[in-house]
């Protein structure tokens, strides 16, 4: 190849650099109008901020917004969906990497992948109409309500059982060889292997696996809009009815509402926080994956 | 080199068909109003459309052949309509009707409430038709005229609410009362039996329309603002165990899910999935076509368009629109959901419409 500038080499570039900031430019456009409705919001004048991260009540059409009920039901159904996830997909990722014949291999992670290709609805009629039923056969009809967040919160689990199985394989398999075979060497059985020298070694892949996971699970919409519940409810009873932050958002911006109300605006509130919400937890990925890799070259 | 422009040329015709399958999705709704039409003219049409011809089909003929007929293929213009999100779709289901059988123009339909609506055709005077769930109020009126528009009230059907349980229930059986009713989804209630001593220990299960539907506001209007005047809608949303949704399979499951469940929601809602729940009386009164239309069904409210003669003869085709809507609104209310207006109801709106026409016709 001559380093003559062709005309072909340098359209193909600027395509690929427009791909590459049309991402950015959509981020911070979205930034932008979040911010900017949610300064509606708060400078309507009929909250203060006080009351917006303090209030234990979130029902616009009376004036309240408390956004704990809200929050709260965010943060059962994401910690039911990592109890799920985490230790099946720990468990996935170790398998495949460590103990899994390349046919086992072949065959389960097509599978994996097509888990996490089912779309997020399917997901939320699965959890409404086969695992509430099971979980009232198992705990009862009086206590696990038509509506709750654990049936939510375990398809969001089985939801990203492959996001964490895949992004934990990878750091598994990362680790190198001879790490493996300096243990076996000193008569170690394969589980002391794969527990206790290999997912050591790949903790920071881990760990930013279960972070990504996690903003993953806070930002889930449709299975927690379908099947954890359409009114805001201050509880952690898991077998409750609640409304999670997202699901807020889904319904009131399915209604009605006139452009400009506060309670219009009040959703670009709780998107922002959201957003900010996974954004700290990507940070706090990308820092833990820094601090804690070990370099093995 | 050459791969890379075939990298590229593969790029590009990606692109376009990703593109090019946008436009499909956006033609689809267009389509769609067609069908519902097409599926279901049976449910509550066959008890209801058949009472009137027998009680005075003489009514009826005199006033279709008194009608001048519309030829919706000879209308062009266009139309704008806003109002209440209770007679959207009925208003939709005529337009697209209207449009089926040849008229060419644009009917914009705005679903922001009668409120809203009102104020869209009294102050701002942008809109030629207004829907509304409830009489014009005096205020609305005074603005009208102060902008030269003296309202006509078109009744064109009737709503009604029901209030349903889980079938299983059994000491709901008798129905209750508006004030029963009223406690039982207020705040001051945990249990069933803070009700009614005599109902079980249960905590209450609530199930309403979301805030921002007319349904809602109906309800506080006709239950909890009678019984706690202007803190009514407070009461019943700071209930718990509430759950708001405005899609009504939201609140059709939950109250079939839950033996402690009630809720309520638009009664053609009900009539598709009547073996699902079961509807209870109110003050007695079971809701039925009959009772709906014998006005003794206390959860009932009227439907209307409203209009004005100088916009129908600056521009006719609001004036064919209304009447088609009038002519036809029989054929489609039922498949919408809701119950007929009474007859003499319906040919006092097409006499109205009659005078209002002629009355242009004659400035």
């Amino acid at each position: 190849m001559s380093r003559r500038a062709r005309p072909g080499e340098t359209i193909i570039q600027g395509f690929l650099l427009f791909c590459g900031a049309v991402s950015i430019l959509t981020t911070l456009g979205i930034v932008l109008v979040l911010v900017q409705q949610s300064t509606l919001f708060f400078g309507s004048g009929e909250l203060d901020l006080g009351e917006f991260f303090s209030g234990t009540e979130w029902q616009p059409a009376i004036g309240k917004f408390g956004i704990w009920p809200l929050f709260m039901a965010t943060l059962v159904t994401s910690f039911v969906g990592m109890l799920v996830a985490l230790p099946l997909g720990l468990c996935v990722a170790i398998y495949l990497s460590e103990y899994a014949s390349p046919r086992a291999r072949g065959i389960l992670k097509p599978v994996l992948e097509v888990l996490a290709g089912i779309p997020t609805v399917v997901y939320g009629y699965f959890a409404l109409l086969f695992i509430t039923p099971l979980l009232r056969s198992v705990f009862g009809a009086n206590i696990v309500q038509i509506y709750n967040m654990a049936s939510a919160g375990i398809a969001i689990g089985i939801l990203i059982i492959p996001l964490i199985a895949s992004m934990s394989e990878d750091a598994l398999s990362a680790v190198p060889r001879s790490l493996r075979e300096g243990a076996y060497g000193l008569g170690a059985t394969k589980l002391e292997v794969a527990v206790r020298v290999v997912v050591p070694a790949a903790l920071s892949g881990i760990a930013a696996a279960v972070i990504v996971a996690t903003s993953r699970a806070v930002g889930e919409t449709m299975v927690v809009a379908i099947a954890a519940g359409a009114g805001p409810n201050l509880t952690l009873n898991p077998f409750e009815a609640a409304e999670t932050i997202t699901g807020h958002i889904v319904r009131i911006s399915g209604g009605d509402l006139s452009y400009d109300s506060i309670d219009y605006n009040s959703i670009f509130a709780l998107a922002l926080f959201l957003f900010v919400i996974t954004f700290v937890l990507n940070i706090i990925s990308r820092a833990v994956v820094r601090r804690f890799r070990e370099v093995y070259e | 080199m050459r791969r890379t422009y075939a990298l590229f040329a593969l790029v590009m015709t990606l692109s376009l068909i990703i593109s090019a399958c946008g436009p499909t999705p956006t033609q689809a709704p267009a389509a769609q109003p067609t069908q519902p039409p097409a599926q279901a003219t049976q449910p509550p049409a066959s008890e209801a459309t058949q009472p009137p011809p027998t009680e005075e089909p003489a009514m009826t003929v005199e006033f279709v052949g008194g009608m001048p007929p519309v030829d919706p293929l000879a209308v062009s213009g266009d139309i704008v309509t806003a109002g209440s999100s209770t007679v959207f779709p009925l208003t939709e289901a005529l337009a697209a009707r209207f449009q089926d059988e040849g008229y060419a123009g644009n009917i914009t339909i705005d679903s922001v409430g009668t409120g809203a609506g009102f104020e869209r055709f009294c102050v701002a005077g942008e809109t030629d038709i207004s829907n509304a769930s409830r009489p014009i109020r005096s205020s609305e009126v005074e603005s009208c005229q102060a902008i030269g528009r003296e309202p006509v009230e078109f009744r064109v059907g009737t709503d009604a609410l029901a209030v349903v349980v889980n079938p299983a229930n059994e000491f709901l059986a008798e129905g209750v009362t508006l004030e029963e009713l009223a406690k039982i989804f207020s705040n001051e209630a945990a249990n069933w039996s803070d009700v009614n001593p005599a109902w079980p220990a249960e905590p209450i299960l609530r199930f309403s329309p979301g805030t921002d539907s007319g349904t809602f506001d109906y309800f506080v209007e006709a239950v909890m603002t009678p019984a706690y005047g202007d803190a009514g809608e407070e009461t019943i949303l700071s209930a718990a165990n509430l759950q708001l949704s405005e899609d009504d399979n939201v609140l059709v499951q939950g109250v079939e899910g839950d033996q402690n469940a009630i809720g309520y929601f638009g009664y053609a809602y009900f009539n598709e999935n009547k073996d699902r729940l079961t509807a209870l009386k109110i003050n007695g009164v079971e809701p039925s076509t009959a009772s709906v239309d014998a006005g003794t069904y206390p959860l009932a409210r009227p439907l209307f368009i409203y209009s004005d003669a100088s916009i129908m003869a600056e521009k006719p085709q609001v004036a064919d629109f209304i009447n088609f809507y009038l002519t036809y609104v029989n054929d489609e209310i039922a498949d919408v959901g809701y119950f007929p207006a009474s007859q003499s109801a319906l040919n006092g709106a097409k006499a109205a419409l009659l005078e209002a026409l002629s009355n242009a016709g004659s400035e």
